[in-house]
């Protein structure tokens, strides 16, 4: 498949009094694949939306190189396959959803309001052509957001925190009207922090943190690798030796020990171990790894290696 | 052309519903209907009064709309992220900025439009004086052009400075731009200024932009004042300020290109 | 990483923008400027006033348009100094007023007025080194109003009551008034031309005019039928009146018969008609003077004129001045010098009159060595009766003493002119004059021990009733 974004050590910097040059974005190596649905993870000023504005050609990079669906950035072309949905965005409050889709859809010297019709009901907004966007909760705000993406068709749409601030009923709608993007073929960039829709919609993510892609890949197999609690009580003395367990992931309960183990490890050795050394198993969970733990663990480590430095 | 015509358009209708600029010209128009009342401040010359008062409360509303309509502009946008939301598209940043200036201009003309409504029922249907209303509304259309000007001076500026001191930055340019000729004159014309000073004055006046060519109130007010063949007066200031205005916009292209939004 | 066309771009129009830089400072220079050469002040371009006379910030709000506003307030406001005497106080405004709003007709006319006759000393005379002012006011007020006579009638009106000299500036001005369209609104201001071209000596024309005006009146009179305003009626009267009035005297002093070549010497206006001037001028304590003396024409209705100035005033000419000569306006008078003048009301042929300037200092500074004590007497402001002496010209006016009927003072005039110099130590009787009585007088002068300093009682003594 041909990749829908390619960049090669895509930098950004900008002149800081107190620091002298300072990489926003550093040494950036993004690849989204065409069709697919890509998460675009980090923290507050990581530089997500620094990231997304070089690939949208609107601010130029201070290094390296890009590609959006074949075109070099800085190429103006791409602005008519591409679209994009800033956070919390702002439409002229005075419009209404269609005057809105006629204004965006102008500026592709596009007129078809029968397009624009079938946008507005496929962002179910179809019943509230008449209201005017101030009108608009923001749920619906986000929904035209979406429709006015659409007005060109376009192959690759960059979403910045489409979520953000909506109710759950909202969160599901937008979820929904994402993933059939995915069914038309588009391919969507979507940088946010809610993690758990991302982990829902998407198929690969890259984590960036403090302007470096900390981790990128498959969501599968990024989340590979889950954890088993064993509750395990009357364990006798050389059990320890006998399984050569880390002590970091035995914790002592009231109720007896806790182990915490890899999902890869042995736990049917370890449960021969406890029984042999007259222990008993009170309770065996296993918990599956979540975006959210590899966030918080690929971020943490960062900033843990950052303050070693 | 078509995206800056719908950004035009959309800057327009904006621009209209702005509360502050609404505000700014209700009271504007409701001084403008007062203002036949002020003749009891001169029996006599009851219309000079009136004359002098209605073009002076067209003129320094229509600065002041000119100025809070365009300071603000470019900033909303990149604060409110609808700048994004166009220039992914296929705009050019000049397109935008073209957009944006004639959308101005256009809420101005039709804000002033209104004003001169105004006048022209206060001096053709109330005072029976049609052509005064029509000689007055030649004085507010230079006052569209000297405010054209204006709106791409403070369009240039918003480029690169805040609004709040863009704000004061050109009502700055604005006063020695309306004085500048007057007082450079006057300095010129001086025999005992230094000739330092008068090489600055000369500098200044015929480098900042010369809004004083456009208050042509002063002969609607003073039939006396004599312009030479006023005709071919009228199209040369108007092709001063559209060259003025090309540059001002030339040079806020040049730097809005070069602006990390 | 700009794409390189698009520096190529830029750079085409950076060129482009410093292109049309210098094209706009060219084209605003040659193509714009120079057509207009606005008037900012109500002056006229060259006497620079714009610098002088206003503040910046009064600048400021006068070019942000309002001026006309801003003049209305102030003039609302200088009536409150009016009233309260406060006259100082009203120049500035006066001033400031007429710059901001050149058309307010009523500024100038009471502007002039004001500071021709406002400015007194605690005698009434009032202070006569402001009327170059008042001119100005006038000649600038109506070069900006030229589209109504009012101005232009004001100035000659000032010229003629207040100057009461040099009356061809008082009917060059009124020629002025009376040929803007506007002043057949109130046709009775026509008759003042004819008035003055009298007193200018132009007779011929005086009549013309009063033909010209009466012809108006009676087209006005005609066609007012119902005879609803009476003031036409009363307007054609008058001028009627004045008009046979003028041929009366026309006839009785000589003119059509001098016209026809025809002997004068059954006329009155024929020499001698000796007006035995004497005088005698006692300084009676430090600026005030005692001016006595004797003048031999009728019982009532003289006035000579007596002016005590500096002997080098500007523009002074003898009994007068060239009040117009200066080109400034200004309205600070020339503080360190001295102009006074009075009249010297002639009662059963004596005056005597006792000119006190001790109150006011600022007024009768004295700053300088020399001056003049002026006595002047021009027939053609003396009231009918005499003038029908002298004649028009003061053609029977004569003296004992020759050297003062001059003809050189005042062009085709024969008029009555005596000068004693003073000196600064006499009038403030200092140093030589320190406890001395300071006394001058004329050969001619005859003493006499009756009073006539009190000038409101006693019966003249006219021919018939008991006097000569």
């Amino acid at each position: 498949m041909a990749a829908a974004i390619e960049t090669k050590k895509l930098t950004k910097s900008y002149k800081s009094k107190a620091h002298g040059m300072v990489d926003v974005v550093s040494q950036l190596d993004l690849h989204v694949e065409e069709g697919e649905i890509f998460g675009f993870l980090g923290p507050n000023g990581a530089g997500k939306t620094t990231t997304i504005k070089m690939l949208l050609s609107i601010i130029e990079p201070s290094a390296g190189e890009g590609y959006v669906l074949g075109k070099e950035l800085g190429d103006f072309d791409v602005h008519k396959i591409i679209s994009y949905v800033p956070e919390r965005p702002y439409y002229y409050e005075y419009m209404t959803g269609m005057e809105i889709l006629k204004f965006y859809g102008s500026l592709f010297g596009i007129t078809d309001t029968a397009r624009m019709d079938m946008l507005l009901e496929k962002v179910n907004l179809h019943r509230d052509k008449t209201k005017t966007i101030s009108q608009f909760s923001k749920g619906m705000q986000q929904r035209i957001g979406l429709a006015q993406a659409l007005i060109n068709d376009p192959k690759l749409l960059f979403l910045d925190e489409p979520t953000g601030g909506l109710d759950p009923i909202a969160h599901r709608e937008i979820r929904d009207l994402i993933l059939g993007f995915r069914e038309e073929g588009r391919t969507v960039f979507i940088s946010s922090h809610e993690l758990s829709e991302v982990e829902l919609i998407c198929d690969r993510v890259a984590i960036i943190n403090h302007g470096v892609i900390a981790r990128q890949g498959k969501l599968t197999e990024l989340l590979k690798g889950g954890r088993v609690e064993l509750s395990v009580t009357g364990v006798q003395r050389g059990f320890f030796e006998a399984m050569k367990l880390n002590d970091s992931n035995i914790h002592e309960t009231a109720s007896g020990l806790l182990f915490d183990v890899p999902e890869e490890a042995d736990i049917n050795s370890i449960i021969d171990g406890v029984r042999a050394h007259k222990g008993a198993i009170t309770g065996v969970v296993p918990r599956k790894k979540r975006l959210e733990d590899l966030f918080v663990e690929t971020v943490n480590a960062k900033n843990q290696g950052d303050n070693r430095i | 052309m078509k995206p800056i015509i719908a950004i035009a358009k959309a800057t327009v209708g904006e621009a209209i519903r702005r509360r502050v600029l609404l505000i700014m010209l209700f009271i504007a128009t409701i001084l403008l209907f007062v203002a036949p009342l002020l003749g009891v401040l001169s029996q006599r010359s009851e219309q000079t009064v009136l004359t002098g008062f209605v073009l002076g409360i067209v003129q320094l509303s229509s600065a002041v709309i000119a100025i809070t309509l365009t300071v603000y502009m470019l900033p909303n946008e990149v604060e409110r992220r609808t700048i994004y939301t166009i220039l992914s598209k296929p705009v050019q940043r000049y397109q935008f900025l073209l957009g944006k200036y004639l959308g101005a201009i256009a809420a101005l003309g039709l804000m002033m439009g209104l004003m001169s409504c105004v006048t022209l029922v206060e001096f053709g249907i109330i005072q029976h004086n049609w052509g005064k209303g029509i000689e007055l509304l030649q004085g507010i259309g230079m006052f569209f052009v000297q405010m054209s000007l204006l709106a791409s001076v403070a369009m240039c500026l918003s480029t690169f400075i805040a609004p709040l001191v863009n704000f004061f930055l050109t009502g700055g340019i604005y006063l020695i731009g309306t004085l500048g000729y007057a007082f450079f004159d006057s300095f010129n014309k001086n025999p005992n200024a230094p000739g330092f000073s008068k090489a600055l004055a000369w500098f200044v006046s015929t480098i900042l932009p010369n809004f004083a060519s456009y208050n042509v109130q002063n002969k609607l007010i003073n039939p006396d004042s004599v312009i030479v063949d006023p005709v071919q007066y009228h199209i040369n200031a108007v092709i001063y300020g559209v060259v003025y205005i090309t540059i001002m916009l030339i040079g806020g292209m040049l730097i809005f290109d070069r602006r990390e939004v | 990483m700009a794409h390189p066309s698009k520096s190529g771009i830029r750079k085409k129009l950076l060129s482009l923008g410093l292109c049309l830089v210098g094209f706009q400072a060219l084209w605003g220079t040659y193509m714009v400027y120079p057509r207009w050469s606005r008037n900012y002040s109500p002056v006229q371009q060259g006497k620079d006033l714009i610098s002088g006379s206003l503040s910046a910030d009064q600048m400021l709000f006068a070019l942000a348009g309002f001026r006309e506003l801003i003049a209305g307030i102030l003039w609302v406001r200088a009536d409150s100094f009016f009233e309260s005497g406060n006259y100082d106080a009203i120049l500035p405004i006066i001033r400031l007023v007429t710059f901001l709003d050149p058309h307010q007709i009523d500024v100038y006319a009471t502007g002039m007025w004001h500071i021709g006759y406002n400015f007194t000393d605690e005698e009434q005379r009032s202070d006569r080194r402001y009327l170059p002012s008042a001119l100005a006011l006038g000649k600038e007020g109506s070069s900006q109003n030229s589209n109504t006579y009012e101005l232009f009638f004001e100035t000659a009106w000032l010229w003629y009551h207040k100057i009461d000299d040099n009356y061809d500036r008082a009917v060059g001005w009124m020629e002025k008034a009376d040929s803007v369209a506007d002043i057949k609104l109130l046709p009775a201001r026509r008759n003042l031309l004819s008035r003055l071209y009298e007193r200018n000596g132009q007779i011929d024309k005086a009549l013309d005019h009063w033909f010209t005006v009466l012809d108006a009146a009676e087209v006005s009179y005609q066609a007012d039928k119902e005879r609803r305003d009476y003031s036409i009626r009363q307007n054609r009267d008058t001028i009627e009146n004045n008009l046979d009035n003028l041929l009366i005297r026309m006839s009785q002093r000589g003119h059509f018969a001098s016209k026809e070549g025809r002997s004068l010497d059954d006329y009155d206006v024929m020499p001698p008609f000796d007006v035995g001037f004497g005088v005698k001028v006692t300084v009676t304590a430090e600026r005030v003077l005692r001016i006595q003396g004797n003048w031999d024409v009728l019982s009532v209705g003289t006035r000579i004129r007596c002016i005590l100035r500096d002997a080098d005033y500007p523009n002074a000419i003898a009994g007068g001045a060239i009040w117009d000569a200066g080109s400034d306006m200004s309205f600070e008078p020339p503080r360190d010098q001295t102009y006074m003048m009075d009249s010297l009301f002639v009662r059963n042929q004596r005056f005597d009159k006792t000119v006190d300037m001790s109150r006011d200092p600022t007024m009768y500074p004295f700053t300088k060595e020399k001056y003049l004590l002026e006595f002047y007497y021009n027939p053609r402001s003396a009231p009918h009766h005499i003038q029908d002496k002298f004649g028009w010209n003061g053609e029977g006016m004569t003296d004992k003493t020759t050297t003062n009927i001059r003809t050189d003072i005042r062009p085709g005039q024969r008029c009555f002119y005596y000068a004693i110099e003073l000196t600064r130590d006499e009038i403030l009787l200092r140093k030589g004059s320190r406890g001395k009585t300071v006394t001058k007088k004329s050969d001619s002068y005859r003493e006499t021990k009756e009073d006539y300093s009190n000038t409101d009682t006693g019966k003249p003594d006219l021919p018939g009733q008991g006097g000569q």
